[in-house]
């Protein structure tokens, strides 16, 4: 037992040997990039990284053959057979390098000089056992070297025949010896193994392993021990056989750690060519016949077979087999080793203890891959997935999902994000929003990476559910990958606005967005207070639009005390709101002012002005108020202006009026007929004196519009000298809805003796000069324009006319600018002038004139200095006076 | 005229800024292979480009960072990662001396997302008396994956140099 418990502590030593990890492959590379993260002179964060550094890994060679046997004294195995039979030695190459290696091998005999054996073998030969049995079977073959991977192993069976002639209890000694291919300075000669000659029974163990080399984790493992009395005699049993209580032989196999056998009917197995079979259970203490549901290895305990029998029971040449299968957790690492050894105990006149050969099964790398929500990524089903109940345009939804190496080897992952509509972007980034670029890890077997999809909703997306699916994919094994769900259930419109007259915007009552409606004289503006609430989510900027009447403009100023009075100074107009943001906190106030054109007609409505405001964010995001501008009507009617003049009699004289519309509606004018005192006959000519009428009707004036009238003063015979009648004519308009409008002029005519004839007329100018006629007639005069008033008098008789003098007063509201006056028709004779009605008389025109004074002018025939009788106008003869004035 | 209110939001409104790939600072990494050499009874070492290596042996990585500008640059995390196939040599990232002050590295064991000065502890579940227990483990410095100095600030026109070693497995 004690060398027992020793063979024990290799199998350990070995085991862990396995159990550490594996080297770096040679022809790996190492690269390496440094990054540094910083924030700029500017504020802003920046990254950075280095150039990229590679190192290849070089090959390392390193093999272990064994079992180890030190020297001839101590082999790591015996086998025994009879004179003339073959033993067969099993042993296990194992590369420990960083590469596949071929080791060369060959035999050595313990022969010669010194040789401390009995005889040499005959046939020594070197097999590859290539399923691991520990046997020659059919097809393995005598090789002289093996290749081996980095980290697998190879069997080796070396066959040796004990001679004929060697008797009983004689050995030899043999080694197998290892040379590395790639490194020859490395090598294994310490496996020496002894064959005895024996006549007595010889009961031999081989052990295999199904599969052999590489397995899954998961898989199961068919392990069958079997041997047969190989030796001369019969093989006897064992009291108390390995402390087991029963009597025979034993077969034993200590169960490597980690392997799981669960017993049935039909696991374990066994069969003996004689005896009684008996399976048995070492719980690491005790034996037991009992065998426990569930065997799980641990290194110590042990499953058995004792074939039961008395005395020498077990005969030559009788053989037994016992199997059982174990399976490799599911979680095993990769690398994980599980060597397995057998042994068997019987007499054969002394106890024997045979160790078999040792099976190998490595795990490999599996590759598996676990996404799923938050904390939870091996979860299936429905809990596989998560949701964001509600979310908004114009936002971001971030899911936080883990995903778990669920494999037995690090390993490296890619993420995909996939199903989000279009528009969407989906980013997958870390926790900490870093993006992520390209695949992650590597990480480690069983550990957790937690990574986030962040979806950018566009600011038009409505609707849902919206299921962006997450797939993360193992980079050594593309086939094995694993979704999970993150699913949005609504998306609502982050945008919304309210506009509305001022103090109801965003107070969720749509019906009392619209202003009151307002009515203004053309010409002037109507304000209305308006506010804006951004009801969205996102902050936004709209645009302010206005639908108005066609001339119509609508001009907004921004309120910015929000009182709904415009701000003091005026600010500058705008076309649209700064960046609100959302909530009645975000308010904004503004003043719409519609200007109403001059001469605008007049309109009711309470629908014809409509404000909008349009979201710049997205167009179809738009609110709008409606109200009503209505416009008075304006009467502005006038007939000018009061004219004068002389006629002889018979005679006739025509004066020239106008009749102007200034109101924003059309009118139509009528003027009764005139009656006169004395029979003199008024008629009026609206056709430029073409046809005349005793009175007007139904004449037509629009807008803004103006029309000339005259009125012909027809004087019979026989009226007496200084007849003078004053004709008030008085005009109404008549405007579109029955409203009326009057106006009057009179004109006053003088019946004159004399054949002097007066008539005066007059032109305004725009402005203090003569440049730009403002009216042919002065009906119109602005404050400031000139005025040029001639009047000119006219001896019409046959006869002279003595002491004519021509007077004109300084019109109320205007200043003199100057006075001048022409003759013609006279014989000799100077022009006079008086300013203090002819009193005094001077040559020069006076320079000034002031308010109630008047100008008086004549011709001084005789030179005497004043204006007289003695100063004479022939007929034909005219004065004209030239007086010029510029309105107040 | 809009009746939507969408104030009660149940997720975060993303406003992260990304940050902007910059030539301000300059980063030479350079990878030398560690060799222990006998003289006059003395360990000696030496340094060679690590062009190949063997497993077991030492990689000195060497970063140079300079700042390539003429104004100070803030908060200047400098981070090395320990690449695959290779594991950390304790002690070996040495706090930086810079400007009077002792920049001291910190490590992290997830690949970067979180960093902390050694040692390093992360809780794990596990099993006792029937029981699941959240215990606090020490992270051996084999199990580091990246290591990074933040300097307050790095001067204009200014470099310093970081190392640390690994060992290729």
């Amino acid at each position: 037992m004690r060398r027992l418990s020793v063979l024990f502590t290799a199998v350990l030593v070995f085991l862990l040997g396995f159990a550490v990890a594996q080297q770096t492959p040679a022809g790996s590379s190492i690269s390496n990039q440094a990054s540094a993260s910083y924030i700029d002179s500017a504020g802003q964060p920046r990254t950075t990284t280095s150039n990229q550094v590679i190192t290849v890994v070089q090959q390392v060679y390193s093999f272990t053959i064994t079992p180890d046997g030190n020297s001839t004294s101590t082999p790591g195995q015996t086998r025994s057979a009879l004179p003339g039979a073959p033993v067969y030695f099993a042993y296990t190459v194992a590369n420990t390098g960083n590469g596949t290696d071929t080791i060369n091998l060959a035999t050595l005999q313990d022969t010669g000089i010194g040789a401390t054996d009995n005889f040499d073998f005959t046939g020594v030969a070197i097999y590859a056992d290539t399923n691991c049995n520990g046997r020659i079977d059919a097809g393995e073959s005598v090789v002289s070297s093996v290749s081996v991977a980095q980290g697998g192993s190879a069997c080796i069976v070396v066959a040796a025949t004990i001679p004929a002639s060697a008797t009983n209890s004689q050995y030899a000694n043999v080694n197998l010896t290892g040379t590395s291919a790639g490194d020859n300075t490395k090598t294994d000669t310490n496996n020496w193994a002894r064959g005895i000659a024996t006549t007595a029974a010889a009961l031999d163990l081989t052990k295999s392993a199904s599969p052999s080399g590489g397995v899954s984790p998961g898989a199961t493992i068919s392990y069958t021990l079997s041997g047969q009395n190989r030796g001369g005699s019969a093989a006897s049993a064992i009291t108390n056989v390995g402390g087991t209580g029963l009597n025979g032989i034993l077969i034993q196999d200590v169960i490597p750690s980690g392997l799981v056998i669960t017993t049935s009917g039909s696991n374990p197995t066994g069969l003996a060519g004689a005896g009684t079979v008996q399976f048995v259970y070492y719980n690491g203490t005790t034996w037991s016949t009992t065998l426990p549901a569930t065997i799980t290895g641990n290194g110590t305990v042990a499953l058995g077979m004792v074939i039961g029998g008395t005395g020498a029971f077990f005969p030559q040449n009788a053989s037994y087999t016992f199997s059982f299968q174990a399976t490799v957790p599911a979680a095993a690492t990769q690398g994980t080793n599980y060597a397995n050894v057998g042994t068997l105990q019987y007499n054969n006149g002394s106890n024997q203890t045979v160790t078999s050969n040792t099976t190998n099964n490595t795990v490999g790398a599996s590759y598996n891959v676990a996404v799923g929500p938050s904390g939870n990524p091996t979860a299936t089903g429905a809990a596989d997935s998560q949701t964001i109940a509600s979310a908004v345009s114009g936002q971001t939804v971030i899911f936080t999902n883990t995903l778990q190496n669920t494999g037995n080897a690090s390993d490296s992952f890619t993420l995909a994000s996939s199903g989000a509509p279009a528009g969407w972007v989906c980013q997958l980034t870390q926790t900490d929003g870093t993006p992520i670029s390209g695949a992650v890890g590597p990480i480690a077997a069983g550990s957790n990476y937690n990574f986030q999809v962040r979806c950018a909703i566009p600011a038009s997306y409505t609707g849902g559910p919206v299921t962006v699916t997450v797939t993360g994919t193992s980079v050594s094994n593309t086939s094995k990958s694993d979704p999970t769900t993150d699913v949005v259930t609504t998306v609502t419109s982050g945008y919304a606005v309210d506009l509305a007259t001022h103090g109801n915007a965003g107070d969720g009552n749509p019906a009392n967005d619209n202003p009151t409606p307002q009515t203004v004289n053309p010409g002037s503006i109507a304000s209305f207070p308006l506010d804006i609430v951004n009801t969205g989510s996102n902050a936004d900027t709209y645009n302010l639009t206005a639908t108005l009447p066609v001339g119509w403009i609508a001009v907004y100023y921004p309120d910015t005390n929000c009182d709904g009075a415009m701000d003091t100074p005026t600010p500058a107009p705008i076309t649209s709101t700064s960046l609100m943001n959302s909530g009645l906190p975000g308010k904004k106030c503004f003043i719409a002012q519609v200007q109403v054109p001059a001469g605008t007609a007049p309109i009711i409505s309470t629908t014809n002005v409509t404000f909008t405001s349009t979201s710049t964010t997205l167009g179809t995001v738009t609110d709008f108020v409606t109200t009503g501008v209505s416009v008075n009507l304006l009467q502005g009617f006038a007939f000018t202006p009061n004219r004068a003049g002389t006629v002889t009699a018979p005679g006739t004289i025509v004066y020239t009026h106008n009749l102007s519309n200034t109101g924003n509606a059309a009118a139509t004018v009528s003027i009764p007929a005139f009656t006169s005192a004395y029979s003199w006959i008024y008629q009026f000519s609206t056709d430029g004196g073409t046809t005349w009428t005793s009175s007007v009707s139904g004449l037509a004036l629009a807008a803004g519009g103006s029309t000339t009238l005259q009125v012909r003063v027809i004087v019979p015979s026989g009226e007496p000298i200084g007849r003078q009648e004053a004709a008030t004519f008085t005009a109404t308009a008549t405007y579109t809805g029955g409203s009326t409008a009057t106006s009057n002029v009179t004109d006053t005519t003088t019946v004159v003796g004399g054949d002097l004839k007066l008539t005066k007329s007059a032109v305004s100018y725009q402005g203090n000069a003569e440049t730009t006629v403002r009216d042919a007639a002065a009906a119109k005069a602005n404050p400031g324009d000139r005025i040029v008033y001639t009047v000119v008098a006219q001896n019409i008789g046959t006869g002279d006319l003595t002491n004519v003098r021509v007077s004109d007063p300084l019109p109320a509201y205007t200043n003199f600018v100057s006075v001048s006056a022409t003759a013609t028709g006279f014989a000799t004779g100077t022009v006079l002038y008086s300013t203090n009605n002819g009193t005094t008389w001077s040559a020069t025109a006076p320079t000034t004139l002031t308010a109630g004074q008047s100008i008086m002018v004549g011709v001084d025939t005789n030179s005497d200095g004043k204006i007289d009788a003695t100063d004479t106008m022939l007929p034909a003869a005219q004065i004209t006076l030239t007086f010029k004035v510029v309105v107040q | 005229m809009k009746l939507n209110y969408l104030w009660a939001l149940l997720f975060a409104l993303a406003t992260f800024a990304l940050a902007q790939p910059s030539k301000d600072v300059k980063l030479e990494l350079k990878a030398f292979r560690v060799l222990s050499a006998q003289e006059a009874g003395k360990t000696t070492e030496k340094l060679e480009p690590a062009l190949d290596v063997k497993p077991g042996q030492v990689i000195e990585y060497r970063l140079e960072a300079t700042n390539t500008t003429d104004r100070n640059l803030n908060q200047v995390a400098l981070t090395i990662p320990v690449p695959k196939d290779t594991y950390y040599l304790a002690l070996s990232a040495q706090p930086l001396k810079y400007e009077g002050g002792l920049v001291i590295p910190e490590f992290s064991f997830d690949y970067g997302q979180t960093f902390g000065k050694a040692p390093l502890k992360h809780k794990v579940k596990v099993m006792e008396n029937g029981k699941e227990v959240e215990k606090e483990v020490e992270v051996k410095p084999e199990e580091y994956t990246h290591v990074r100095w933040v300097l307050p600030l790095l001067k204009a026109k200014e470099s310093v140099v970081l190392t640390l070693r690994t060992v290729v497995r």
